[in-house]
């Protein structure tokens, strides 16, 4: 109760001093654009930023930081939904449902149910955060090597369900994404693997160039050969931005499931945002009515991610607000923040410092409102971006490509691995060969090859150590639903054939 | 006041992306242009903390915007050589760690130690051994008679093979003679987590990771390996005062490429010496757990070859000398 009243006298006070207001719009600006940048990511947004607070009170820093952290959030579904390209690694699902929302003259839509979804999905996260946090690090706990591998490997069998009437083509391109994955430094004996002696490999294989090139340039090269043939154009109709109400309404239950898949992923140390999306569109795609035309512009596939990479904002605070341990990078550099004024996150901040716990919930609070409002006053001014003249736009999104993938570690490396991911993007595209899931595999591959054989170390080499843990045993058991369910459909034709018939 | 501050450090942001590209400038006016100090691992980081504090505080000494950039990879391998192999006109200085011994034997493709020219140093983050309070050992004395009586019934949390908190492990079973079961984690961040969750019961990782849980009661930090106590927790004694020889951890030190102009880089480390003597500077650190010793170049040049040659007997002894063998 005092935290709640602490909350409100705080939130009048950010509104009443101009100060503090232009502090936080400035950072949701910032948040916005860095965010909306491919090759910044939230995290770079937040590190490049950091030296600001140093001068600032702790108050006036975390409100600030929390406004590029929420913003930068939402920031990279606006070139996920208008480029195809994901401006940061939780935005890159966004895009496979909405850019082709985009293409087909929806892009203001698209926009709207992003910013829609990221404001609950932040909201909710927020609550999550206030009202659970104790309950919730407690069983984030819970979750240790044994149970990581058994995530991943339930999320490994929902990328068969992710190119329906293509599953063994999604599954071969999910098996790129994995042996792609192995490449670099090998996780636990630090030993260097896959690289043929070069150190451009040495590097591994990143996410983020990787996506860069293969839903970006790949979708660039796409473009031209169409309009050589057709004359059709990248993103030219804004459409309407505010959807009729019958078609929002029915996105609540995406939006929950989004939300609440972000914040539990969210709560697990070292999971991040890129899971959490990946995750929540492979479990939206399954349980959404629309699933089957998942890919092809469906608002469900982009209010699920988007509503999960913003509740995850809220759940990635859990485990450091409560226990001082940070979920992901993002976390770890608003920790940073805190440590130099002096304040150390975890079970003391409470007792001895009560006022800026809420200090933090507001300054999320605030953050994710200011979101919502400036993303909504300048979303025609993104989309009218992309209305500047065909071949200006395709030199500056390559620009913004072969940038973003040098920025996200300033490794020229990058930018090779960017190039020649944008010919395999071509290439599986010409073939019919689904590439999300190739993203899919090189974010599981690396998480459940380490957590698998760390528990077999912890373990000694006992496998029963994933049949004697709950949580690692209920994953399991999901997994074989998961993949044999379909086997069940076929033995059932006429069961079958009653539910196509509805 | 406050909001030009806002201000200059927005260009500050906005100079990341030019400063790698600067031409060098003539020797006089030294610095005329941006510098970049990079840091060899990701945003968030330990390393990259010190760094972007190095560079915000250096700001005071020096008329030009230091970019903080992260170059990250191959076990910090990457960002040492995108120094080492930067034009050396003075405006590309890194910020490394002991990462660099290790690598260079397992690497190939690793700068040696003699590789770079050292600055200044930034100061130890000496390792600790902690334990969880439900294992039931409460000083090193027993820490070791309950390995020596059950060999490798302690799981102990470190980084990979080579990594620091690794080898402060291993040094530990070296001197006393015992044996650990050691559990890889990347980074300290999942390796408190994997301590806080219980999947190991020891870790030797930096004091000031496990600080609060110490405080709070759940873990136990038994001894530190550094030749001082720690300022963090001044109740833990030393190796040292337990009689065992064991001085292990992390530093940080800053670095150019070999070839800068003897004068470019005599005033970059008087720049840096200065900032990391501004007590202004060394309150900042503190708060953020970090130790601080200044030392100039010749120093910590001594200082990096003097822990290789310690390390090296060690690291052959564990199979991680692969390349470079002497």
């Amino acid at each position: 109760m005092a935290v709640f009243f602490e909350f409100v006298t705080q939130f009048a006070d950010i509104f009443s001093n101009p100060y503090m207001l232009l502090l936080s719009v400035v950072g949701t600006a910032l948040g916005i654009v860095f965010g909306c940048l491919p090759g910044i990511s939230s995290t770079m947004a937040l590190a490049i930023l950091l030296p600001i607070s140093f001068s600032l009170a702790p108050s006036e820093a975390i409100i600030f930081l929390m406004a590029v952290f929420s913003a930068s959030v939402f920031g990279g579904s606006i070139s996920a939904v208008l480029i195809n390209i994901p401006g940061t690694p939780g935005a890159i699902v966004t895009q496979l449902d909405g850019y082709p929302m985009a293409r087909s003259g929806r892009a203001g839509e698209a926009l709207f149910y992003a910013l829609g979804a990221s404001t609950i999905g932040g909201v909710i996260g927020l609550i999550a955060l206030i009202l659970i946090a104790p309950i919730v690090a407690g069983a984030a706990m819970q979750f240790r090597s044994p149970e990581f591998a058994m995530a991943t490997v339930f999320g490994l069998t929902l990328l068969a369900y992710s190119t329906p009437g293509a599953t063994f083509l999604g599954i071969l391109s999910g098996c790129i994404g994995l042996i792609c994955g192995m490449v670099g430094f090998d996780s636990l004996t630090d030993v260097p693997r896959f690289d043929f002696g070069s150190s451009a490999l040495q590097n591994g294989i990143n996410l983020v160039p990787v996506t860069i090139g293969l839903f970006g340039i790949a979708e660039i090269i796409r473009n031209l050969n169409v309009t050589s043939e057709s004359g059709k154009t990248v993103t030219r109709h804004i459409g309407r931005i505010i959807p009729p109400w019958a078609e929002i309404r029915r996105l609540w239950k995406a939006v929950l499931r989004g939300s609440g898949i972000g914040i539990a992923v969210g709560a697990i140390p070292a999971a991040g945002s890129a899971i959490a999306v990946a995750v929540s569109y492979a479990q939206e795609q399954r349980l959404s009515p629309r699933g089957k035309d998942f890919g092809k512009g469906v608002p469900d596939g982009v209010v699920a991610p988007e509503a999960s990479n913003n509740a995850a904002v809220g759940g990635a605070l859990v485990p450091m607000m409560t226990l001082g341990i940070p979920g992901d990078t993002m976390t770890a550099v608003l920790m940073g923040a805190l440590l130099i004024h002096g304040l150390r996150p975890g079970p003391q901040l409470f007792v001895e410092h009560a006022d800026f716990v809420a200090s933090v919930y507001v300054g999320l609070f605030v953050a994710i409102l200011l979101t919502a409002a400036m993303g909504f006053l300048l979303m025609k001014q993104f989309i009218r971006l992309m209305q500047a003249p065909r071949h200006i736009l395709v030199v500056a999104i390559i620009l913004l490509c072969v940038i973003g993938s040098f920025a996200i570690r300033n490794n020229v490396a990058d930018v090779g691995v960017m190039i020649a991911f944008s010919v395999v993007g071509y290439v599986m595209y010409r073939l019919e060969i689904p590439v999300a899931p190739l993203a899919f595999g090189l974010i599981l591959g690396p998480i459940l090859e380490e957590n698998l054989r760390r528990s077999l170390i912890v373990s000694d080499g006992s496998w029963m150590v994933f049949v004697e843990r709950p949580i690692a045993l209920a994953m399991l058991l999901l997994s074989l639903a998961a993949v044999l369910y379909p086997v069940f459909g076929a033995l059932r034709p006429k069961w079958a054939k009653a539910d196509v018939g509805k | 006041m406050r909001i030009p501050s806002v201000f200059s450090a927005l260009g500050f942001g906005l100079a990341l992306g030019t400063g790698a590209f600067m031409a060098p400038a003539a020797a006089q006016d030294f610095p005329s242009e941006p510098i970049t100090l990079v840091v060899n691992w990701p945003a968030g980081g330990g390393m990259d903390r010190a760094g972007r504090l190095v560079a915000e505080y250096a700001k005071k000494h020096v008329d030009v915007p230091i970019a903080v950039i992260n170059v990250d990879g191959a076990g910090g391998a990457t960002g040492v050589r995108h120094v080492a192999d930067a034009e050396p006109d003075g405006y590309t200085v890194g910020i490394l760690g002991a990462s660099i011994i290790s690598s260079q034997y397992v690497n190939q493709n690793a700068n040696a130690i003699d590789d770079i020219d050292y600055l200044a140093f930034f100061g130890p983050d000496p390792a600790a051994l902690e334990v969880r309070s439900d294992l039931g050992v409460s000083s090193v004395e027993e820490f070791v008679a309950k390995l020596k009586e059950a060999p490798g019934s302690i799981k102990n949390g470190n980084d990979a093979p080579g990594g620091v908190s690794h080898i402060a492990a291993a040094l530990l079973e070296a001197k006393t003679g015992v044996k650990l079961s050691k559990i890889p984690y990347q980074g300290y961040a999942p390796t408190v987590a994997a301590v806080v969750s219980g999947e190991v019961n020891a870790a030797t990782l930096p004091v000031h990771q496990l600080i609060d849980q110490h405080k709070a009661g759940d873990v136990k930090i038994l001894g530190v390996m550094s030749t001082e106590r720690h300022f963090m927790a001044p109740d833990v004694p030393t190796f040292e005062e337990l009689g065992i020889d064991l001085v292990a951890g992390d530093w940080r030190a800053l670095y150019v490429p070999k070839g800068v102009p003897e004068e470019r880089k005599a005033l970059l480390e008087k720049m840096l010496v200065d900032t990391t003597n501004d007590p202004e500077f060394q309150a900042a650190a503190q708060k953020m757990g970090f130790v601080i010793t200044p030392m100039g170049a010749a120093e910590t040049t001594e200082f990096v070859r003097k822990s290789d040659a310690e390390l090296y007997p060690i690291l052959e002894e564990a199979g991680l000398v692969k390349v470079r063998k002497k």
